[in-house]
Formats: C-alpha cells, sequence, structure tokens
C-alpha cells in the first residue's frame, strides 16, 4: 500500500517536473536565442539554426563606439538618469501616500483610496495627447525632466501593496512612540521606514524598472529631439526597414545591455524583495 | 450617509473616466484647430513681380531660422547641401538650417501630432501624403514651382506628390518600392527576363525563391499585374480603383498560383529580410526585395549579386511584365513654418537635379528628376536601373486607403496556397471579396 503510494507520487512527481521543465525551457528560450545571437559574427537578421558558428563581442563594441546614425551609449544614460530620478521620487511619494492612508484618520479618506484605486486603473498612456501639450505648455516637451515627471507624478496612486504592507505593522509601535513625544513626521521615518526594507526595496524595483521598459510615453514626448532619447524608442529606430538589415545584431546586444542595471540592481536586493512581494500580500 | 458616499464615488469615477476619454477627443480639436489657422491652400511665391529675391524678403528681418528632417543615412550629404543653400542664399539673408535625423517613415506622425515642434522642410514617403494633406500640414506648391517640378521629374513621381489637382510635395526620390534579387551564381541575367526561368533556374540548385505573399504592398503585384490599379479615395475616403478587367485580373491570379504552385517546394512565403539573410547562409537563389536592402545584398553576395525589374509572367501565353506598388520619397514644407518662401526655396533646391545626382552618387538612391535619372552613376548601377525600370510598370502608392493592406495580404496569402487551387469561380470570388473588403 506504502509502496503504492510513493510509486504513484513520484509518477506525479515527475509528470509535474517534466511539464515545468518544458514551460520552462519554453520560456526562457527566448532570452537564450537572443542572448547567444547578440554575439553571433556571421549572418544577417536570422539564421536557420540555434547556435551561432562564430562569436564575437564586435556587435558589443559596434554599437558603444559606432555612434554616427545610433547613438545607444547617450541613449543608455538618458534611461539611466531618468531611471535613477523617477525611481528617487516615486519610491518616496508612493511611501508617504501609503503611510498617510495606513495610520492617518482624516475625512473622506476611503473616497480618496477609491479615487485613487479607480485613477491607477487607467492605463498612462491614455491620456498622452493631453500630457503633451500638459508639457508643452510647460515649455517640457523633448526634454528628460517631462520624463521624470510623468514616470513618478503619477506613482502615488500605487499605494495599495505598500498600504497593506503598513498596516501589518503594530500601532501599538506608533502609540509608543507618540508617548516618547514622536510626531507623526518622525514615526514614519524612524519608526515605519526601517521597518518597512522589503517593500521599499520592491518599490524601488518597480519603478526603476518602468523607464526602460516604456516606449509610447518616450515617443510622443520626445519627437524629433534623439539626443534625449531612452532606450526603448532607441532600439525601435534600429528595426526600422532601412537599417534592420545592417543594425540587427548590434540591437540584439542592445537589448542585452538594457538588463545589466536592472539585473544587477535586482541581484543586490532579492532578498527582500521576495520577502516584500509576500509580506504585502497578507493582509490587504 | 453610506448611499451618499457611494454615490459620490461612482460620479468621482464617471468624471474621471469622461476627462481621460476628453483627452483622446482633444487631439481631434487641437488639430484641426492648428489646420484652420494655417490655410492649407495658403500659396506663397509671388507670381510675375519683379521681384528677385527667391526668399521674398524673408531675410530682411535678421536671421531665418529653418529646421530640416532627414533620414540618418543622409544626415552628411543633407547637412552639405543645406549648407550650399546657405552660400547661395547669402545676398538675400542669413539662414541658419538645423538638420535632425528623423526617419521618413515617421514624419507625418510627428507633424500632425505637433506641427510648430516639426520642422519646416522634412522629407516622408509618398504613402503619408492622404494624411498630411487632409490635416492641412502641407503647403500647396505655387505654379511656378508646380510647372518646373512637373517638368523635371518622371510623371508617376508627380503624380504621387499630387493630391486632387494640387501638387502638394517635392519629389525627392523614385526608388521606394521592390525588384528582384538575385544570386548570378544561380539564376543568369538572361533567366532573370522571366519568371518561369528564374524559378526553373532555382529549382535546378535547389535554391528557393522569397517573396512575401503576405504582405499587402507585395502581395498586390498579383492583381495588378492584371491590370487592377488604384486610383485614389473618394469624398469618403473609400478606395476607388480604375476600370479593370475582371477576366484578366482572374487570369493573372491564376497564372501565378499555378506557375509558382509547380515550384511550391523552393518557394517560400516570408518576409523580405530572408531573402538577404539567405544570400548569407546560401539558401536562397533569388527573391523580391525592396531597394532599401541593395547595400546589404551587395555586402552579402558581392560581384555575383544581380538586381533586374520584375520578371515577366506567362499569362495566356503572352509575356506580361509583372506590374507593382511603387513608393516615391517627397519632401514636404510644413504650412505652420515661419518662413514659406525660404523653406520652398530650400526644398525647390533639395529637390533639384543637383541634390538628386548627389544622392545617387553618395547614397544610392534612384533619383525622381529625369536628367538625373541618365546620369551614368544611375544607368551604370544596376540596382538603380532596375528600379528605375521597373517604375516604367507601376501603380504609385498614393491614395491609398488604410484599409488596402489587409484585404490584399488575405488574397497573397491565398493565392499562395496551392494545396487548394483556384477554379475561374473562386479566384473572381476571391478577388470581389478583397475589393469589397477593401471599400467596405
Amino acid at each position: 500500500m506504502i509502496k503504492s503510494y510513493k510509486l504513484s507520487r513520484m509518477i506525479s512527481d515527475i509528470v509535474i517536473y517534466v511539464i515545468l521543465a518544458i514551460l520552462g525551457i519554453i520560456w526562457v528560450s527566448p532570452l537564450i536565442w537572443l542572448v547567444l545571437h547578440s554575439f553571433r559574427a556571421e549572418g544577417g537578421i536570422t539564421v536557420p539554426y540555434i547556435f551561432p558558428k562564430q562569436y564575437t563581442l564586435e556587435n558589443y563594441k559596434k554599437l558603444f563606439t559606432d555612434t554616427s546614425v545610433f547613438d545607444y551609449p547617450r541613449w543608455f544614460l538618458n534611461t539611466f538618469v531618468v531611471a535613477v530620478f523617477s525611481c528617487i521620487i516615486s519610491t518616496l511619494t508612493v511611501m508617504m501616500v501609503s503611510y498617510a492612508f495606513s495610520r492617518l484618520r482624516f475625512k473622506s479618506r476611503k473616497t480618496f483610496i477609491n479615487i485613487g484605486m479607480v485613477l491607477g486603473m487607467f492605463p498612462g498612456f491614455m491620456t498622452m495627447i493631453a500630457l503633451y501639450y500638459l508639457l508643452k505648455a510647460m515649455n517640457l516637451t523633448q526634454t528628460l525632466p517631462a520624463l521624470v515627471i510623468c514616470y513618478s507624478a503619477g506613482a502615488g496612486l500605487n499605494f495599495a501593496i505598500s498600504k497593506g504592507f503598513f498596516d501589518t505593522i503594530p500601532r501599538a509601535l506608533d502609540e509608543a512612540a507618540t508617548i516618547d513625544g514622536a510626531t507623526r513626521n518622525q514615526i514614519f521615518w524612524k519608526i515605519i521606514l526601517p521597518m518597512s526594507k522589503p517593500i521599499i526595496v520592491y518599490t524601488i524595483l518597480t519603478s526603476f524598472v518602468a523607464p526602460w521598459c516604456d516606449f509610447i510615453l518616450v515617443k510622443i514626448i520626445m519627437g524629433d529631439n534623439r539626443d534625449n532619447y531612452t532606450v526603448a524608442l532607441g532600439l525601435q529606430r534600429m528595426t526600422d526597414r532601412e537599417y534592420k538589415q545592417g543594425y540587427f545584431k548590434q540591437f540584439l546586444a542592445g537589448s542585452v545591455i538594457v538588463a545589466i542595471p536592472i539585473t544587477i540592481l535586482f541581484l543586490k536586493m532579492q532578498n527582500y524583495y521576495v520577502e516584500g512581494v509576500t509580506a504585502g500580500g497578507v493582509k490587504g | 450617509m453610506n448611499k451618499t458616499k457611494r454615490f459620490c464615488a461612482i460620479a468621482l469615477a464617471a468624471m474621471m473616466a469622461v476627462t481621460a476619454f476628453s483627452g483622446c477627443g482633444g487631439t481631434d480639436t487641437t488639430s484641426s484647430g492648428s489646420a484652420s489657422t494655417t490655410p492649407a491652400d495658403g500659396t506663397v511665391s509671388v507670381e510675375g513681380g519683379d521681384n528677385e529675391d527667391p526668399l521674398y524678403g524673408e531675410g530682411a528681418n535678421g536671421t531665418i531660422s529653418l529646421k530640416v528632417w532627414g533620414p540618418d543615412a543622409a544626415q552628411d550629404l543633407l547637412k552639405e547641401q543645406c549648407a550650399a543653400f546657405i552660400e547661395d542664399m547669402k545676398p538675400y539673408g542669413d539662414i541658419e538650417i538645423e538638420v535632425i535625423p528623423q526617419g521618413e517613415a515617421d514624419a507625418a506622425n510627428l507633424v500632425t501630432t505637433d506641427a510648430s515642434a516639426a520642422a519646416d522642410v522634412f522629407g516622408f514617403a509618398c504613402d503619408q501624403l492622404d494624411k498630411l494633406v487632409s490635416s492641412g500640414n502641407l503647403l500647396k506648391v505655387a505654379t511656378a514651382e508646380k510647372e518646373t517640378i512637373t517638368a523635371e521629374n518622371s510623371e508617376s513621381s508627380v503624380k504621387a506628390a499630387t493630391y486632387g489637382d494640387d501638387l502638394y510635395a517635392y519629389p525627392e526620390t523614385g526608388d521606394n518600392s521592390y525588384v528582384l534579387f538575385y544570386d548570378k551564381r544561380v539564376v543568369s541575367d538572361e533567366d532573370a527576363q522571366t519568371l518561369e526561368a528564374t524559378l526553373a533556374a532555382c529549382k535546378e540548385q535547389n535554391k528557393q525563391f522569397v517573396m512575401d505573399a503576405g504582405n499587402g504592398f507585395y502581395a498586390c503585384l498579383f492583381a495588378f499585374t492584371g491590370g487592377l490599379e488604384v486610383n485614389g479615395l473618394d469624398a469618403d475616403g473609400v478606395q476607388q480603383f480604375n476600370d479593370y478587367d475582371e477576366a484578366k485580373v482572374v487570369k493573372s491570379l491564376m497564372a501565378f498560383q499555378d506557375l509558382l504552385g509547380q515550384y511550391s517546394d523552393i518557394f517560400v512565403n516570408g518576409e523580405t529580410t530572408k531573402v538577404v539573410d539567405g544570400f548569407l547562409s546560401g539558401s536562397v537563389g533569388a527573391g523580391i526585395d525592396g531597394s532599401w536592402n541593395f547595400a546589404s545584398a551587395k555586402d552579402a553576395l558581392g560581384d555575383d549579386v544581380g538586381f533586374a525589374e520584375l520578371p515577366t509572367i506567362d499569362i495566356d501565353g503572352e509575356a506580361t511584365p509583372i506590374v507593382n506598388m511603387f513608393g516615391y520619397k517627397l519632401i514636404g514644407v510644413n504650412s505652420s513654418t515661419q518662413y514659406p518662401s525660404t523653406s520652398v526655396a530650400l526644398a525647390m533646391y533639395l529637390t533639384s537635379e543637383e541634390c538628386q545626382i548627389q544622392r545617387a552618387e553618395q547614397l544610392n538612391w534612384g533619383p525622381s528628376n529625369k536628367v538625373a535619372a541618365e546620369q551614368d552613376v544611375v544607368t551604370s548601377d544596376a540596382a538603380l536601373s532596375a528600379v528605375i525600370a521597373q517604375s516604367e510598370h507601376s501603380v504609385a502608392q498614393v491614395g491609398v486607403s488604410d484599409k488596402f493592406w489587409d484585404p490584399m495580404k488575405v488574397l497573397g496569402n491565398r493565392v499562395v496556397e496551392f494545396d487548394d487551387p483556384f477554379t475561374e469561380e473562386s479566384a473572381k470570388e476571391i478577388l470581389d471579396q478583397t475589393i469589397a473588403n477593401i471599400k467596405g
């Protein structure tokens, strides 16, 4: 009896692992292809085999040295700067908004929470034309600060997860601090924030990634100002009909490099990250 | 209490939804607003006056500053040409020109989004003409310039820049189309004359023939070869066609299916990028690809690369030239420019014979100017002469509805479905359906 139980369990394990392994391979194969072929020396856009015959660093070298047509290093730096600033601003606002909603009790708090939730459901690019004209009125179009504003101004709406996390921190701590004479502001900086590392890390990561992935806002805001492009828009340029044949391998290399800053940040913070996602989900 | 709260929440949500949508509506009002302030047909040059100044006095009030868009690959030459223009115009005024890289494919989108931030003079592909004219973003070409342009450029390129009876842009190139690319070790120059011989030569060496039948831009040749032509849009934006002979178009569709079907083992219906990739890997003998890949094909095959106008196909015992869709690059003048006369002068200069020859020499772009097209640099270049020869039997890509491409793609894919051969009725039916879907 036990034996057959063990056996059936083993069989089901094998089946499950095989399925998972297949799914894993399917999921990761485009990434592996991307990395492999970014080092490919021969061929044009595609080759009819998976493993390149010759490997080279030439594609990466060209990406950073041959900047006459596509100034990738500059676009990379632009994206990095925008990502850093919008990451700092969004993280601060998200934390502050969440703290207010979690700890303070004020009139129409619920209403604001609801408004925030509803607004958060609209994708940002829905208002992009309006955004463009607002930025134009402020004389900010085609500038990097405009991007920072776009990415971080609405960040406060994403309070839901961190508010959930703050709710799990016992209010007794706040009360003890209040008795000791701490103000709300001091409680936020000195009690709540040091205890919320996981959720801070989570917020930092999500807001840092956004500028690397966004395409549509950059496209409309930057117009013809190529010096201020970000990598997403720049890389898309490389796949234009006229350039695709000549620049495709550089495009692959560029796509791989985008992953580097994000990966570094992620590796540095991953221990907190896992804790952060689960911690926020305990109590919504 | 609770009810009021709920009501407030719903009302607020509704308001937000409305404001969010009003953002979308806002584009319409703003773009039409800007269009109405700048009349689209505001012509510029003063005719018959004794004014010799090509800038019509615009140089009198300080420096004229212009912004010009051109594709990345053409930057260096464009800068040189602008510098030459500035030099020429010195006696009439000081001009500053900022040359900004901006691909032709995207120009219309950027201009219609915000004309005041766009370039004064910009290059674009002729399929964007309708959009730019109807949004009022192009300055109409005045009669004097129109006469010069019509006299100097090929008829089809002028047609591609014409909307209604008026000319709205300056023809820059006559090469935005596709021709036959082949590997001379597989297909001889003589074979490349007819589609039958080309396919047979490919099959002999077991090499592929690539064509993108799943893309309306290429697939339309199946129907165009039978005499179908696009003929502008009517007032409601519905695609119009010429008075074509349905029986002939049906015969053309059947001839293509029949011929390609005989070579179904080497015929590849795939993206045009497979042509040059296939040259590199040695799997492709010939294929149909666009002029923008001339340089990569030359890099891939060196001296063995061959270019020819699209071959003929035997329809009813008659060798019929394949008719394709032909695009032109145009230069337009932004209707909201501060310096219309200078912009027009610059556009005229950039599309002149001199500049077109320079482009042919340095960028290998096929000219639309008739004199430039007869220069050695063009006639001695196999690729350029192939594409210019092709323009003789082609349909200009202008006045083409957005709805044209998908039904044509479906038709193209149906033609190369060799397992299900056409009967005369089924070919006629799919043709009728395609036309109805394009018009619908």
